[in-house]
């Protein structure tokens, strides 16, 4: 029988930093398995021995599964270990877990993205998925924001090679610009941006991933433009300590996060007890 | 089903001594002012006439588990190694219902290699309850006194007797070279009559149906507060957020995970052990986040999750053992939650 708690173990490759607390790590497996096959909005359990196991979303293109790559900011004790790491070093990781970002109800229509701070990471399988078939939604307009401009992760990506995909926008905003910092894009927090929103409510399905605070505030604002609550789906983030459906830390009123979640559409949501993006 | 036996009273030493011979047998004996499941000895430290343990037999189970060993960045799962099997001997109905909801529960989406091994290293001798305690209310939920699956062998105290019903090959297997006298029909009434007597003493009962919904539905209610902040149910003060209800509660499932470094720090072992929704570190994230920060969503987590509506649904509801009631320092009695959520 199959230790569903032993991970796989995986080698960093690569270590690319994104800010000043954000690094995108790249994991090759030791064992002989093909890499790792998921479904956008899935996470995996890192282990760093000696410190524990985290889940972290994945944020890797789902079409070339040879390696994994997760975008990871130091906020605790497994990613302030793994931040000591370097090219070479072995974790442990096991997954994927939870489920998906409903991306094959999306095709043939229009995909709304709305991002804060890092929740980056686990769209970004999405923008990848888009960039490599982008005549499945019909236009992909992604809203991102974070605290200032060095706090926005894949900014490269975002101005040179994700805004050139066909029918494809990115809005970008900051809440506050630092003193001779230069900014093009909008101020203000990442609802500031819906006033440009060109994707049109009746159809489109919204992907939220951000602060539960963040979270809350832009369902409040998508419902006001007629966006559907059973097509705004938001990622929950818990910590986890088992991502098997069993340990219980993460469980929402009936629902485990790691298990019935991550991806929760707002419909769902809003009847479940112990978070905040509730917004009535 | 194989035709039920007797056992003589005086003949309850042997038995036990014969299964001692397959078997490390754990029963509940007397301390200073509870019962606790012990290894046996000898039969005269059993007392069959247990309400309650005040820690259930979840302990055999699931307490605290090493799930692997590392030793720098690489890293093992523990070798299996054969144990003696162990005997649960006298366990009562709500305790048995309990283990089965946990044997679905750990079987779930993932099997839980480490539940299951114990579990599988084990084997059960059921007892028919006929000593109801004042906290007990499992006749309500239909977990009790009565049992009829689960177990290997099935005892019921007939006065100078057991009667002993088989409830699977290995139950068979312990009394085959037994000679042991066929139970008759008055054996199997006397037993109706036990459970009819037992029937009679309950002091508490619960009704289930709907509760899961209830709880869900009206998160603001009022109950809340009054276990959560401030006191006043039935008499009851504010939870303290000891978490005495879960690690007494059989059904009670919540586990953390740690690495625990030897002092080299180079190796250690990753364990799991109990944890409790009750506990402020619980709902905690990163950046000092937590989600049930305040206690009256902790109290509301614990109840909902025990009238079947958190994550683990029937497989973590309530047994109707009681042990909350007795081992809560505030006196808040699940019972009385429930009624007040039901408006009576």
């Amino acid at each position: 029988m199959e230790n569903p708690y032993i991970p796989r173990k995986a080698v960093i490759t690569n270590i690319e930093d994104e800010t000043y607390d954000t690094k995108t790590f790249t994991f090759e497996f030791k064992d002989c398995q093909k890499g790792i096959e998921f479904k956008p909005g899935q996470f995996v359990m890192l282990s760093i021995f000696g410190y524990g196991e985290a889940a972290i979303s994945i944020a890797s293109d789902m079409d070339d599964p040879s390696h994994l790559e997760l975008t990871v900011r130091k906020v605790g004790d497994v990613t302030g270990a793994l931040f000591s790491l370097k090219e070479g070093d072995q974790v442990g990781i096991r997954g994927p877990y939870g489920n998906s970002w409903p991306v094959s109800d999306a095709e043939g229509k229009q995909l709304l993205l709305v991002i804060g701070g890092c929740g980056c990471g686990t769209l970004r399988p999405v923008i990848l998925y888009h960039r490599n078939n982008p005549k499945k939604f019909k236009s992909m307009e992604v809203l991102y924001g974070a605290r200032t401009p060095g706090d926005i992760i894949y900014k490269k990506y975002h101005e040179e090679e994700w805004s050139k995909i066909p029918n494809t926008r990115i809005l970008l905003s900051v809440d506050r610009v630092p003193e001779n910092t230069y900014w093009k894009h909008e101020v203000g927090v990442v609802t500031t941006l819906f006033e440009d929103i060109k994707t049109n409510p009746e159809e489109a399905l919204v992907f939220i991933c951000g602060p539960e605070i963040m979270m809350k505030y832009s369902v409040i604002g998508l419902l006001k433009l007629g966006f559907n609550p059973d097509r705004i789906f938001c990622s929950m983030e818990r910590r986890m300590r088992c991502g098997l459906g069993l340990c219980g830390h993460c469980q929402l009123g009936s629902k485990y996060v790691c298990k019935d979640g991550p991806i929760f559409s707002y419909t769902e949501l809003k009847h479940l007890p112990d978070h905040i993006v509730r917004s009535d | 089903m194989k035709p039920a036996k007797k056992l003589m009273k005086e003949e309850l030493g042997q038995f036990v001594d014969h299964l001692s011979k397959e078997y490390l047998v754990y029963g509940p004996v007397a301390r200073r002012s509870d019962f606790s499941f012990q290894e046996i000895d000898s039969a005269e430290d059993l007392r069959f006439d247990y309400t309650t343990t005040t820690i259930p037999p979840k302990k055999f189970f699931h307490h605290r588990q090493t799930l692997l060993r590392y030793s720098g960045e690489d890293y093992s799962e523990l070798e299996s190694t054969l144990e003696k099997r162990f005997l649960l001997l006298g366990v009562h109905s709500c305790d048995l219902n309990a283990i089965l909801r946990h044997d679905r529960l750990f079987t779930r989406q993932f099997h839980d290699p480490y539940y299951l091994k114990l579990r599988r290293n084990s084997a059960i001798v059921a007892l028919i309850c006929t000593h109801i305690g004042n906290s007990c209310f499992c006749a309500s939920l239909g977990t009790g006194p009565t049992i009829r699956e689960g177990f290997d062998l099935l005892l019921t105290d007939l006065g100078n007797e057991y009667l002993i019903e088989v409830g699977s090959s290995e139950g068979q297997r312990m009394i085959e070279e037994l000679n042991l006298q066929k139970a008759n029909s008055s054996d199997l009434e006397k037993k109706e009559e036990r459970v009819k007597l037992a029937l009679t003493q309950f002091v508490k009962s619960m009704k289930m149906d709907g509760l899961n919904q209830l709880a869900l539905k009206y998160l603001d209610h009022e109950v809340w507060s009054l276990i959560g902040e401030k006191g006043g149910l039935a008499g009851c003060f504010a939870c303290l957020s000891c978490g005495n209800c879960s690690l007494v509660c059989p059904t009670c499932y919540c586990f953390e995970v740690a690495d625990i470094p030897e002092l080299s720090l180079n190796q250690g072992v990753r364990i799991r052990e109990l944890d409790s929704c009750q506990l402020l570190e619980y709902a905690e994230v990163a950046l000092g986040g937590n989600f049930r920060r305040d206690r009256k969503a902790r109290v509301r987590q614990w109840m909902t999750c025990k009238f079947g509506g958190a994550g683990g649904g029937f497989d973590s509801s309530c047994v109707g053992c009681g042990r909350c009631i007795n081992a809560c320092p505030s006196h808040i009695d699940i019972t009385e939650v429930a009624k007040s959520l039901r408006g009576e």
